[in-house]
């Protein structure tokens, strides 16, 4: 059991408060650290200076918001059964308006409290104790409560439900003999929940005992697969279209995948306060982006899920239309299997990386809106992100590497990607052409998401589009750790993942960043990967449309958006 | 004729059976991608194993085969993988948006294409003839995907006249069918024009019509009673053979205007490997292809008594 502190206060804040002062730290390294380790909100905003939701991103001018209206919202109506398995941001979408988070990144890229009411950590990182909200009500009159988050954790946790808040929750599970053998005689291991890993301390608190310090428990708790089920969900059927109970402000009222989906209001009070729209409709117009621009320019929608860079100008043309951008972590890595060859040469690897010019390609693939990409996956929005030298374009060094590494007259590889969505295969076309003039013949195979996805973590020389985390550590973690599932270089290397361990314990971001800055270096050496940039993401909505605002996971927080 | 009939849906009974072993075959034999699939591209391989065990996917091919085929014939085609629903819940409404979609195109193009062919066919390189024949092969060889932007264009973007796409998430519209049918209508109208072109202009050109003319029969009554209806024997056929193609041929046109039809969902569920939805969609294609043959064949000696059905 840890040490109870004054207040609840974790140790490490006062010395936060110090460095923001002294200039350390930005505000929204402290927003972030602070809002971490179980500041509230309020408390962590009012010390930076600034209001939630008015300070680090811009905000539109205060209008008093009008009650009413139906949200027409163009997106990929996909299935919605069970918020455990969610794959894509999308369905996340769908389920959030029902379903809600404990926690909740909002639009300044801070976790905030959601249905969870505060947390607390240990001094350690390694006990987390989270207090839910009081007087939250699911749809079917129930009240929410501990019992609810025991009864998701431990279901997240079992490898049977198949959900990725397994390996996004690694810290409370562990590796144990099934008893059974596989075809080689070899022992069938099971990755499960820790024994009393979640414990309910009462009705509104819940316990959390980590194997290993973990300081993005929070952030985790607020990806869009841990939105927070009714206690009997599986008992009573286990689809929340066909059961839709939820604590969220919206009802589902109609539900055809592939087509739409329609909530209305609850009519009783949510306990966010006021909900100003009637209504919110998801319209699915398929794949073509085309046809997003003729629902847009025939008045049939009011937003959409996400505008294509190729699109960004021309909604411009259309008349009342605002293009909101957010700066994210969002990127795409040409990612080679460090195992399979010929790219287990790591020569190999580096003429590869020496003939690639990362401006030229942001420029060419993504219009030049967002940043370079440097090749070790840490974006410059991480709060630990440790500036390297700029790697440079030299064909020179490549043409002696590819000589070095066994491949004097070049060498042809080729590269699987996704049809969808075609900067990805712009990024890879433009590495094609980088690499043509010191003799590698890069061919493109290009094919549909859904073929790509069933190899992405086995194919030699693949292009993978990686979401937006906000913590560095987060995604080198997922990616980069010997032996993780997500793992698709298959890069595996013990002073990497020593390093990775210390990382994770440090609170404090300046040590963070000096230890990040060797995994970077560590990363960049090998040249496991290219990164092709760090893209914005863009929606856009009509002016009449009010509180919208882009976010980073592009979840849609539609609680307070108004109509004019 | 009984005997006939029956002979051929038997034979249409065969080609289906052939067909659903070879769609099984190709679809079925990647049973890792549909663990992939149900679970997510972020699942364990632990977890898919649990899920293909519990799901019956490690049982042998031909087991997995007879059980889908039993369920089948019995109408039930198995759980989407994408939609999480069964088949049949999303595939006939989708078919009978399509059925909507194609009884609009065929009401159109019927009329205009075999009036314009006549017309054409009647007077053979008359200014008439030119311009019909011109206008069919320019409308013919637009892709549908070229003519859907270019109308889009006009009436979306320019005159503001009609809706963009054509989701009909309120309800049914009438405006939102326009653009589809006009894009469908512009693309097929003159290949059957030219078809009942040819056949006419060769009617025309026959002994029997020519004998008629001589005996001073009145022009539109050598037309109308001699003419037509051995020109229409080769249209008829042409008209049965674009319900089949617009089966597929609708992929493109719902695909640009977000109609949800049968094509737009053969097209999502190959882009996302559903594969029972692609089973049952490739056993309706091959359904409706044989029962226009079987149709058309029949209607066939109608038309023209001197075929025989021996």
């Amino acid at each position: 059991m840890p040490e109870r502190r004054k207040g609840n206060t974790h140790p490490y804040i006062p010395e936060l408060r110090e460095q923001l002062r002294r200039g350390g730290i930005d505000r929204r390294d402290f927003l972030r650290t602070a809002t971490l380790l179980g500041m509230s909100t309020a408390a962590a905003y009012a010390i930076a200076g600034l209001r939630p939701g008015k300070g680090v991103i811009r905000s539109a001018h205060a209008e008093t918001p009008k009650k009413g209206g139906n949200l027409r919202v163009s997106m990929n109506v996909k299935e919605m059964t069970d918020p455990a398995t969610y794959d894509w941001s999308e369905k996340g979408n769908l389920g959030r308006h029902m379903t809600e988070p404990l926690v909740r990144i909002n639009k300044d890229n801070i976790a905030e409290p959601y249905l969870a009411e505060k947390w607390e950590a240990s001094e350690d990182l390694k006990t987390w104790t989270f207090h839910l909200r009081k007087g939250v009500k699911w749809s079917n009159g129930d009240d929410f409560g501990a019992d609810d988050v025991v009864f998701n954790f431990e279901r997240w946790l079992d490898p049977a439900t198949g959900s990725s808040n397994q390996g996004r929750f690694s810290s409370m599970t562990e590796t144990v003999d099934t008893g059974k053998k596989d075809k080689d005689g070899k022992p069938v291991m099971s990755t499960v929940g820790s024994a009393g890993a979640v414990e309910k301390v009462d009705d509104h608190t819940v316990r959390f005992h980590l194997n290993r310090p973990d300081l993005s428990l929070p952030e985790s708790m607020g990806d869009y697969p841990a939105l927070i089920a009714h206690r009997r969900f599986s008992e009573e059927g286990g689809d929340l279209s066909k059961n839709p109970v939820g604590t969220g402000p919206f009802m589902l009222k109609d539900f055809a995948v592939g087509e739409t989906a329609v909530y209305t209001r609850r009519p009783e009070p949510w306990w966010g306060g006021d909900v100003y729209l009637d209504q919110i409709t998801y319209i699915d117009h398929g794949d073509d982006p085309s046809a997003q621009l003729a629902a847009f320019a025939s008045d049939q929608i009011d937003a959409n899920y996400r505008t294509n860079i190729e699109q960004v100008d021309v909604m411009k043309s259309i008349p009342n239309l605002v293009n909101y951008e957010t700066v994210t972590a969002q990127c795409g890595v040409a990612r080679m299997h460090v195992t399979a060859e010929p790219f287990d040469n790591k020569t190999l690897r580096k003429a590869i990386q020496a003939c690639i010019d990362a401006d030229r390609i942001l420029e060419i693939v993504y219009f030049g809106r967002g940043a370079p990409g440097e090749d070790h996956h840490v974006a410059p929005i991480h709060p630990e992100y440790a500036k390297l030298p700029r790697l440079k374009q030299d064909y020179d060094l490549a043409k002696k590497l590819l000589a070095e590494a066994g491949y004097p007259d070049g060498i042809k590889i080729k590269i699987d990607c996704v049809a969808n969505p075609t900067w990805e295969q712009n990024a890879c076309k433009a590495l094609a052409e980088m690499l043509k003039p010191a003799g590698i013949d890069l061919a493109i195979n290009i094919m549909p998401g859904g073929t790509y996805w069933d190899r992405w973590t086995t194919t030699p020389f693949g292009f993978t589009s990686w979401t937006h985390r906000p913590l560095g550590v987060q995604v080198l973690n997922l990616a980069y750790r010997t032996g993780v599932a997500w793992n698709e270089t298959n890069y595996a290397n013990p002073e990497f993942d020593k390093l990775l361990d210390e990382a994770g314990t440090l609170v404090n971001v300046d040590q963070r960043r000096q230890v990040m800055a060797k995994l970077e270096k560590i990363l960049q050496d090998d040249a496991i990967m290219h990164q092709s940039s760090w893209r914005s993401i863009f929606i856009t909505a009509h002016q009449r449309v009010k509180g919208i605002y882009g976010q980073v996971a592009e979840e849609h927080h539609y609680n307070k958006v108004w109509l004019a | 004729m009984a005997i006939f009939i029956l002979r051929r849906i038997g034979n249409m009974a065969l080609i289906m059976v052939l067909v659903s072993v070879a769609v099984f075959l190709l679809l079925e034999l990647t049973p890792g991608s549909v663990a992939t699939k149900v679970l997510g591209p972020y699942s364990s391989e632990e977890q898919r194993q649990i899920w293909l065990e519990a799901h019956g996917y490690l049982e042998p091919l031909w087991v997995r085969y007879f059980n889908w085929l039993s369920s089948f014939v019995q109408g039930e085609f198995g759980d989407s993988i994408r939609f999480k629903v069964p088949v049949a819940e999303v595939l006939w409404p989708r078919l009978w948006n399509t059925v909507v979609l194609g009884f609009w195109t065929f009401a159109i193009i019927i009329p205009v294409s075999l009036v314009l062919g006549v017309l054409a066919g009647m007077r053979e390189g008359s200014l008439l003839d030119r311009s019909i024949s011109v206008t069919s092969i320019i409308t013919t060889s637009v892709p549908e995907f070229a003519s859907a932007v270019f109308f889009s264009a006009l009436f979306v973007f320019g005159l503001k006249w009609l809706p963009g796409t054509s989701t009909m998430n309120e309800g049914f519209d009438p405006l939102q069918l326009m653009l589809p049918v006009l894009v469908l209508v512009v693309y097929d109208f003159g290949y059957v024009t030219r078809m009942t072109r040819a056949s006419m202009a060769e009617v025309m050109t026959t002994q029997y019509i020519r004998t008629a003319m001589l005996k001073g029969l009145p022009y539109r009554r050598v037309i109308l009673k001699h003419a037509l209806r051995n020109a229409l024997i080769a249209p008829f056929t042409i008209v049965m053979l674009q319900i089949n193609w617009l089966l597929s041929g609708v992929i493109v046109v719902e695909f640009a205007f977000a109609y949800k039809g049968f094509g737009a969902l053969l097209l999502e569920a190959a882009l996302n490997q559903d594969i029972y939805v692609i089973e049952a969609c490739a056993m309706v294609a091959v359904f409706v292809a044989a029962a226009t043959q079987t149709i058309a064949d029949i209607g066939y000696t109608y038309l023209n008594p001197r075929i025989r059905f021996s």
